[in-house]
């Protein structure tokens, strides 16, 4: 229930509008009532204008590649920035010749947003999967169990500071700390061991077309490739779910517990009790760790390879739609080239808006707005 | 105290700090410069030297990739643009048109194939054909035979090749792509030659120092950089073989040889040649110019002097600075070359006015 | 058969008691390896030359950092003096003005929305806004500027501040507004001279929150500060920060500028430490006054 404060004004008001000097009091007040409202309302305004910049800008300026491609731009993954000029060929495969002179054609450069779509999805997945039961885990430690061992306020300290470092601190460690590692010591483990099982040669080979015919080829395991970005983003979002986790099942009414206890349950029982009850606010947990990994820059353009392509081994470099906008984005001249860079924006901007509606709807109000 | 107030004394700081920091460069002229980070070594070297010889100028130049150099012009958001491919048909119409622009070369630089493969004592060998096929994916073993075939007597390891390439838009690509499409036809119709390409498997970094990066993390791997950028790290590079047969290491000497020839052909005020795969005994084969751009007419400076200050720099730069350039792993332009820059930057006004 | 059933219940718990147990110091020693490492080999990188040199253009003996830890700094004073007045203030609108329910809760909709865009695109964002415009329409040499910069960040700070406000402001309790106003003061004046100030420390500490945030962004700043090797003090120049600093030193391959990196790495991880420190040590205080009054 909300209070009309106003209204409260007006009645505290009303007995002294009879003097002539409270009129002038009264009308100073309207005066600075007036301001204050206008103040607040125009940098409520702001932010409403804030939102409608950025969709009108990034749609404007993406309108070339939006025009050109359509929505078939997110399921294209060609993205060739260059012409080619190769000979043309007939249907049986052989050169045109006219004139004795080899006939060229010229193929303009294409954009496709597919491999890069399937980069964020694949990283951000993979990420949760290692991330939420870790997180889920250990917001039941610090709620159940923290509490009792007086170790509640440091842990939630030290978890709190931790979701504060910046994705750059996430990034260097991935590059100078994780990449290597995972390239001499884990990369050629688990290639020893799954190498030759059955069904699996797609980890560590991939088919390359060469001038026409498929080729298989190792894949060399450099230590910066998807599994790299997926870590890396895993032990981004590892902070920031388990805190609005915590946050959620914290709220869970103490009856719930105690109720389940009472009728025999063991500890555990009382725990999935507790997930089930706060089952939508843990959904938005994860839909908020969801969309950071989705928009994370910084860690993932330094680990994740930067190869635009898709190929399903995690040992293989990858690309993300915000890694292609740092690495493309300074560099591109060329008008379509640079539309298509905010076609995959303005993509990601709507992806990222619909994970945080999601996870907002599911965690009202828990979810501090400076916690992201 | 009220919020007014707190507000008011809060604002109040910021307000002042922000002022009297901005007045800190009373008499100074700043001018930013962006592009390339092939010859940025040498164009910070340049800086650092030209403020030893003109005090009241500061130069800022920023290695963000050719393609953001041009872009940077075309937007005239910095006083001079450097890039290391020359400005294409399309770009020279985004800057309206050849008698609004002036494009020089600033020095000769070579780009090389620098690789990481342990236990390797002398430099290896490489032909265009070989370094094709390998940056297509149809090499894919540094103990192919082909690779072996060129380097007779070495011992090359049963080692996977990572191709390491520029993710960003570059000249570099530029220059190791076009020298590429020259050697194989099949390079390209497939992969094609550009500031930017799709390269078929690898890894990619961002500018000259990403690739230097990935090259240096990743045993077995092979990428193209500008020379002065291979010594620089002591990443190790390989000799390709010239047009006339012979396996060419670069060096300053090597990548000059391949720009003497350019001279004849450089006339106006827009200057290019390409002089990869020139003909010669001792020529690098993968040499190409740098470029610096800019509008003819310098409007988009500000005041007379910073425009002065702009054109003073570049022909120190393009003169006296080019000792700098042999220390630093880059050619120096020939005499020839010299006077068609000069003849370019003579033709520079600032708002209608002739400068020099 | 039932104690059997009961039995595995049990274990069950237990087990599960010890993987949640687990989990929590998996997540405590992993993160604290990764700050743990960064801290460490960031101590062994800085010296005092980190702080008082500017960027020689030598790579083998690349001077300090100075200039990009006043740039931040700078950055953030201009980002915050944009942002905090306008999302106090629009924060203010969300909680004293919520009966207007046809614009409060979009808007406050739209604030939590804002919080969650990628800073890239925000980024992105700024470049098209700040840095292309400025150079079409006022023909200067430079336009990637320390104000294009700060205007990102800003866009950053305004929902987050916007929001911390407001619920800040929903804990003052109705009964202060309520007094003052019987006592014959005007809604502005309730606002400012009893509500603002009674919850001056909890908005500080989300004043706080956002410039950490923000300290720690990069991606925001690519493509409209740019960086800067100069020690400039002027925003209109393309402008040094520490953490695009930090970026291209990182990813370049000269190990004496990498050394920079790590350093400056400890020196942002010391200052968002010190901030969070700060605002629990508020927050605490806050809370037992505010418990003293009631």
């Amino acid at each position: 229930m909300t209070t009309d404060v106003s209204a409260i004004s007006a009645a505290a008001l009303s007995p002294n509008a009879s003097s002539g000097d409270a009129r002038s009091q009264h009308r100073s007040f309207r005066l600075g009532d007036a301001l204050l409202g206008l103040v607040c309302r125009g940098s409520a305004a702001i932010i409403a204008l804030m939102l409608g910049a950025l969709v009108l800008v990034l749609l404007t300026s993406a309108m070339p590649a939006i025009k050109q491609f359509g929505l078939g731009f997110l399921v294209s993954s060609e993205w060739r920035v260059n012409e080619l000029e190769r000979p043309v060929k007939d249907a049986a495969g052989h050169v045109v010749m006219e004139e004795g002179e080899v006939v060229m054609e010229t193929i303009k450069p294409a954009f496709g947003a597919l491999p890069v779509i399937y980069g964020t999805a694949v990283s951000s997945l993979i990420a949760l999967v290692v991330a939420v039961p870790l997180s889920l885990g250990a917001a039941l430690f610090l709620v159940r169990v923290a509490p009792t061992l007086r170790l509640a306020g440091p842990l939630s300290f030290l978890i709190e500071f931790l979701a504060a470092i910046p994705s750059l601190a996430y990034g260097i460690w991935g590059l100078f700390v994780l990449a290597p590692f995972l390239q001499s010591r884990v990369g050629p483990a688990i290639q020893a061991t799954l190498e030759n099982v059955p069904g699996l040669r797609w980890l560590f080979y991939e088919t390359v077309t060469i001038a026409g015919k498929a080729v298989e080829r190792p894949i060399p395991i450099t230590g910066r490739d998807m599994l790299c970005g997926s870590l890396v983003l895993a032990i981004m979002i590892l902070p920031i779910v388990t805190s609005v986790s915590r946050d959620v099942l914290k709220a869970v009414p103490r009856t719930q517990i105690e109720g389940t206890l009472a009728l025999g349950a063991t500890w555990w029982q009382s725990c999935v009790a507790m997930l089930r009850y706060g089952r939508s606010g843990l959904f938005g947990a994860v839909m908020l760790g969801l969309a950071r990994a989705a928009g994370e820059t910084m860690a993932i353009t330094m680990v994740i390879g930067n190869n635009n392509q898709i190929n399903p081994s995690p040992f293989a470099p990858a690309q993300t739609m915000a890694s292609l906008l740092a690495n493309e984005f300074a560099e591109a001249s060329e008008g379509l080239h640079q539309a298509s860079l905010l076609y995959v924006a303005l993509v990601l901007l709507v992806m990222s808006l619909l994970f945080n509606i999601i996870a907002r709807r599911l965690v009202v109000g828990r979810a501090s707005p400076a916690g992201h | 105290m009220s919020i007014i107030q707190r507000a008011a004394w809060v604002s109040a700081v910021g307000i002042s700090i922000v002022v009297g920091a901005s007045s800190v460069h009373a008499g100074e002229v700043r001018l930013g410069g962006a592009g390339a980070t092939f010859p940025a070594p040498l164009y910070t070297k340049w800086v650092a030297e030209y403020e030893k010889v003109e005090p009241g100028v500061k130069i800022d130049y920023r290695s963000i990739g050719s393609g953001g150099g041009v872009k940077a012009i075309t937007d005239k958001t910095v006083a001079f643009g450097a890039s290391d491919a020359p400005l294409t048909k399309k770009e020279i119409e985004a800057l309206g048109g050849e008698d609004k622009i002036v494009q020089f070369p600033a020095v000769i630089g070579g780009v090389v194939p620098a690789y990481n493969v342990p236990g390797l004592s002398q430099p290896l060998n490489f032909s265009g054909d070989v370094l094709a096929d390998i940056f297509m994916g149809k090499i894919s073993s540094w103990d192919d035979p082909r690779l072996q075939e060129l380097n007779s007597g070495v011992n090359l390891p049963k080692l996977a090749i990572t191709p390491a390439f520029r993710t960003d838009g570059s000249g570099t690509t530029h220059v190791f792509t076009s020298y590429l499409a020259t050697q194989s036809p099949s390079f390209k119709g497939e992969v094609g030659a550009g500031k930017q390409v799709k390269w078929p498997l690898g890894q990619g970094g961002k500018g000259n120092e990403g690739v230097a990066a990935v090259i240096q993390q990743t045993a077995g791997s092979i990428g193209y950089i500008e020379q002065n950028y291979a010594v620089a790290n002591k990443i190790a590079y390989g000799a390709v073989r010239n047009k006339a047969g012979k396996f060419i290491l670069a060096t300053p000497e090597t990548m000059s040889i391949a720009g003497e020839g350019a001279a004849a052909t450089l006339k106006g005020t827009v200057l290019r040649a390409d002089i990869w795969d020139q003909p010669g005994d001792k020529t690098y084969p993968i040499s190409a110019f740098t470029y610096i751009i800019l509008h003819k007419d310098l409007s988009n400076l500000k005041t007379d002097a910073e425009a002065k200050a702009l054109v003073g720099f570049l022909t120190w730069a393009t003169g006296s600075g080019q000792k700098f350039a042999t220390d630093m792993d880059y050619a120096p332009l020939s005499s020839g070359v010299k006077i068609a820059v000069d003849n370019a930057l003579a033709t520079l006004t600032h708002n209608g006015k002739p400068l020099k | 058969m039932a104690s059997a059933r009961f039995e595995t219940r049990r274990l069950t718990s237990d087990a599960m008691f010890v993987v949640c147990t687990a989990c929590a110091i998996v997540i405590v020693t992993l993160l604290l390896l990764v700050s743990g490492y960064l801290v460490w080999i960031g101590a062994g990188a800085i010296n005092l030359s980190f702080f008082r040199d500017i960027p020689t253009g030598d790579v083998a003996n690349p001077g300090g950092m100075r200039h990009a830890i006043e740039g931040t700094v700078i950055l953030l004073a201009l980002a915050a003096a944009v942002g905090v007045p306008l999302g106090v203030a629009a924060g203010v609108y969300l909680s004293e003005y919520r009966h207007e329910w046809l614009f409060a809760g979009p808007l406050r909709f739209i604030a939590d929305v804002l919080t969650g865009v990628p800073s890239i695109v925000v980024g992105i964002l700024g470049y098209e806004l700040f840095v292309v415009p400025v150079a079409r329409w006022t023909s200067n040499s430079v336009s990637f500027s320390g104000y294009a910069g700060a205007a990102a960040l800003a866009f950053i700070m305004i929902p987050i501040v916007a929001r911390t406000t407001e619920e800040m402001l929903r804990l003052v309790p109705r009964t202060y507004r309520e007094g003052s106003l019987a006592l014959g003061a005007s809604k502005a004046q309730t606002v400012l001279r009893v509500v603002l100030p009674s919850a001056f420390g909890s908005i500080s500490t989300g004043i706080m929150l956002a410039l950490a945030r923000v300290a720690g962004e990069t991606a925001p700043l690519l493509f409209t500060a740019l960086g800067s090797r100069l020690l400039t003090r002027d925003p209109s120049e393309p402008f040094p920060s520490l953490t695009l600093q930090i970026y291209t030193y990182a990813t370049g391959p000269y190990p004496e500028q990498k050394k920079l990196a790590w350093a400056g790495i400890l020196v942002l991880l010391a200052i968002l430490f010190v901030v969070n420190l700060l605002i629990r040590l508020v927050a605490a205080r806050h809370a037992s006054t505010r418990l003293g009054k009631s």
